[in-house]
């Protein structure tokens, strides 16, 4: 096992889906799995990554329906200096401080969030490019503060609780992208619906998919399948890359198809041909046959 | 002779006081100067947002590097080759990043002649390993403009109409050796739709600007290294298209990827199309890949043009990786810290905000540091906060 170096700084970034109306329906279907238990699962992750290195960094933002806040660290507090007043309380066990003092924060801000948001509407789906958006700018900011010397290594980790929204791929896949050249690994970890965002997501940047299939063991899968981080893991045996579908979606029926036209001003997918496109309006060149002159016979010149 | 616009030359100015720009203050240091130096430097960049303008997705690009005598000048270090070669390699992976489904391909040109170094293709890694190996080559001679011009141009008057035809010579002799009459074929050029850009090493070179001017590309000679990569830089992106430009359906395929393991039975290994062509590498066969939709034929990679029959493969991504020069995100408004009291805090990254000046998004009104909106625009192409509403565009 190779000792890392004072100079690797490793960060993880946990993105928690915490969409209430999903969460208040599970709590209904299933109550042992409730969104604290979840939370408690994502704070032992927290908590182990912050352990197994000195020089190990963590960020936890919760993705709510009209905003996405960060759990943990609190902007409040400058680098160096104390964490907060003198009223935190040092945990009577005996645990590692920073540790208990992140904890206390987690479980104070969810509930701030959670009780002073007012939920408008009744959608189940999350909008995650937001949330992978602000982390991401959260990562290059950390990456600039580095002290001279020091390397970082990025990857984020989506728990994935409510479906996909279809209006989100166009700034899912520019997440994406700028993901994949900062060379930050996006890691899933879904806990209902398969997400082919997320599928593509992973394919993309290098991380790793994984559909649970028992939520009440959400604890032991983390520590075991994410918490490696991408120098570990080729040296275990993970959950196999899940086939991904990358056939596009046409934009008249949104069929999958496999072979298609594609506007050359706008790249909208059309399935079959068509004069004009809807998009942007141009109206195409249509490929006439060629029409073939006729020769002329030359008139033989009579002798 | 035709008119030339009127310009005037740097030495008919007058003298240019560039001790003024550094003022002390009260206590006689230049602190306050230096941090607004290199404030400018990070906004240097123009956001220049073409709006509704048309742009040309599909690009075909000849990039022409002059090696002649003068390429081994140690005025680029360690000398004006190698600077060259490396900052090639650099634009030929933004380039493919930038424009997936667009081709590169290049021509060297030495001691009068001009040859291909690698023809025009879809994938980087042929060309950058082309131009690794071309560092061992020697410089000498002299270029010859008007053969790698007709060179190129034998290529790309066959490319289809809907595509963009573009050269980028990278010039550093201050001559060329020509066969024929070059302001012939410059009008040829212009008949075919092909736009010319140079990018000059040593000085400006008037034919060079005749060129540039009938065909309609730029002009630029570098001063030092770090701006010969931002007038390479400046290539990257889609140019606007030009009017005749054709816009048509182009006829594609989206593969899918196979990955067949060693317990499917009816999983057969098979060459695919690229080790059939190429002489090196290992062995050639594989379970999975990408089988085109319409002959089955085998690729490892995308994009690419199946050689069996002519459909152009590529995968939704590709696509996806254009849609940010189509909606562009807008630039934010710079406004004084002095005037934002109730925040604090970068609404990106958390951070505090110490910059002179912070951006706001003019459709969400969050407030960003200088940091994140150069990342937001340069890299994430979208504003965190505007994507976290429902209505996505």
């Amino acid at each position: 096992m190779v000792m890392a170096s004072e100079d690797e700084v490793s960060l993880l970034v946990i993105v928690v889906d915490v969409n209430p109306i999903w969460w208040g329906q599970q709590a209904n279907r299933e109550p042992q799995f409730t969104l604290s238990k979840c939370l408690d699962a994502v704070m032992v992750m927290g908590n182990s990554h912050l352990v197994m290195t000195r020089t190990n960094k963590l960020a936890i933002i919760a993705s709510h329906c009209q905003e996405s806040h960060f759990l943990y660290p609190c902007k409040l507090w400058k680098s160096g200096d104390g964490h907060g007043d003198d009223n935190a309380s040092t945990s009577g066990d005996g645990k590692y401080e920073l540790l208990s003092v992140a904890n206390d924060f987690i479980a104070e801000e969810i509930k701030n969030l959670m009780s002073r948001t007012e939920v408008k509407g009744n959608q189940t789906d999350t909008l995650l490019a937001g949330s992978l958006a602000k982390a991401l700018c959260y990562i290059h900011r950390v990456a600039k503060e580095l002290e001279a010397g020091q390397e970082i290594k990025s990857r984020i980790l989506v728990v994935k609780a409510a479906e996909d929204c279809a209006l989100q791929y166009m700034n899912f896949m520019n997440v994406i992208f700028a993901a994949q050249k900062q060379s930050i690994l996006i890691d899933a970890c879904v806990l209902d619906s398969d997400s082919g965002l997320l599928q593509q997501a992973c394919d993309i940047t290098g991380g790793l998919y994984l559909k649970i299939p028992q939520k009440i063991a959400l604890a032991q899968y983390l520590l075991w399948v994410f918490l490696p981080d991408s120098d570990q893991r080729s040296q275990l045996v993970l959950p196999p890359p899940v086939h991904v579908d990358y056939r596009a979606a046409c934009f008249c029926h949104r069929n999958l198809i496999e072979i298609g036209y594609v506007c050359s001003v706008c790249l909208s997918i059309f399935c079959n041909f068509s004069p004009i496109c809807t998009t942007c309006e141009t109206a195409f060149k249509i490929p006439l046959p060629q029409v073939v002159k006729s020769k002329k016979k030359k008139l033989k010149p009579s002798t | 002779m035709d008119e030339e616009p009127e310009r005037a030359k740097r030495w008919e100015g007058g003298y240019e006081r560039t001790w003024e720009i550094l003022k002390e203050d009260e206590s006689g240091s230049l602190k306050a100067t230096v941090e607004e130096i290199l404030f400018q430097a990070k906004r240097k960049r123009v956001f220049e947002s073409h709006g509704q303008v048309r742009l040309g997705m599909m690009r075909h690009l000849y990039v022409v590097i002059d090696t002649s005598r003068t390429m081994e000048d140690q005025d680029l270090k360690p000398n004006r080759l190698t600077s060259t070669l490396k900052l090639v390699e650099y634009f030929v992976e933004e380039y493919f990043d930038q424009n997936p489904i667009s081709q590169v391909g290049i021509i060297t040109t030495k001691n009068k002649r001009a040859e291909k170094l690698t023809d025009l293709a879809g994938n980087p890694k042929k060309h950058i390993d082309a131009l690794k190996k071309a560092k061992d080559s020697t410089c000498g001679g002299e270029p010859s403009l008007y053969n790698s011009l007709s060179l190129a141009m034998q290529t790309l008057k066959h490319m289809p109409g809907h595509s963009s035809r573009e050269v980028l010579i990278i010039f550093s002799s201050l001559t060329t050796c020509d066969p024929a009459n070059i302001y012939e074929l410059v009008k040829t050029l212009k008949a075919l739709k092909i736009r010319v850009s140079v990018i000059g090493l040593s000085a400006e070179v008037r034919v060079c600007t005749v060129l540039t001017r009938e065909t309609g590309g730029s002009y630029h000679v570098i001063l030092d290294e770090s701006h010969f990569r931002e007038l390479l830089m400046f290539h990257v992106k889609p140019p606007p298209a030009t009017s005749s430009s054709e816009c048509s359906l182009i006829r594609m395929g989206f593969p899918q990827h196979t990955i067949a393991s060693l317990s499917d039975q009816d999983a057969k290994p098979s060459f695919s199309q690229a080790h059939l062509d190429s002489t090196g590498g290992g062995p050639g066969l594989s379970m999975g890949g990408y089988f085109c939709p319409q002959c089955q034929a085998k690729y490892t990679e995308l994009p690419v043009e199946c050689k069996v029959c002519g459909l152009t493969l590529v995968s939704a991504p590709h696509l996806a990786r254009s849609f940010h020069h189509l909606f562009p995100l807008e630039a934010f408004q710079e406004s004084p810290l002095l005037l934002h009291h109730r925040e604090r805090f970068c609404e990106a990254c958390q951070g505090e905000l110490k910059d002179k000046s912070v951006f706001t998004c003019l459709s969400c009104c969050s407030v960003f540091c200088v940091e994140c909106d150069l990342f937001i625009h340069d890299t994430l192409h979208c504003c965190p906060s505007c994507i976290h509403s429902r209505s996505a565009p």
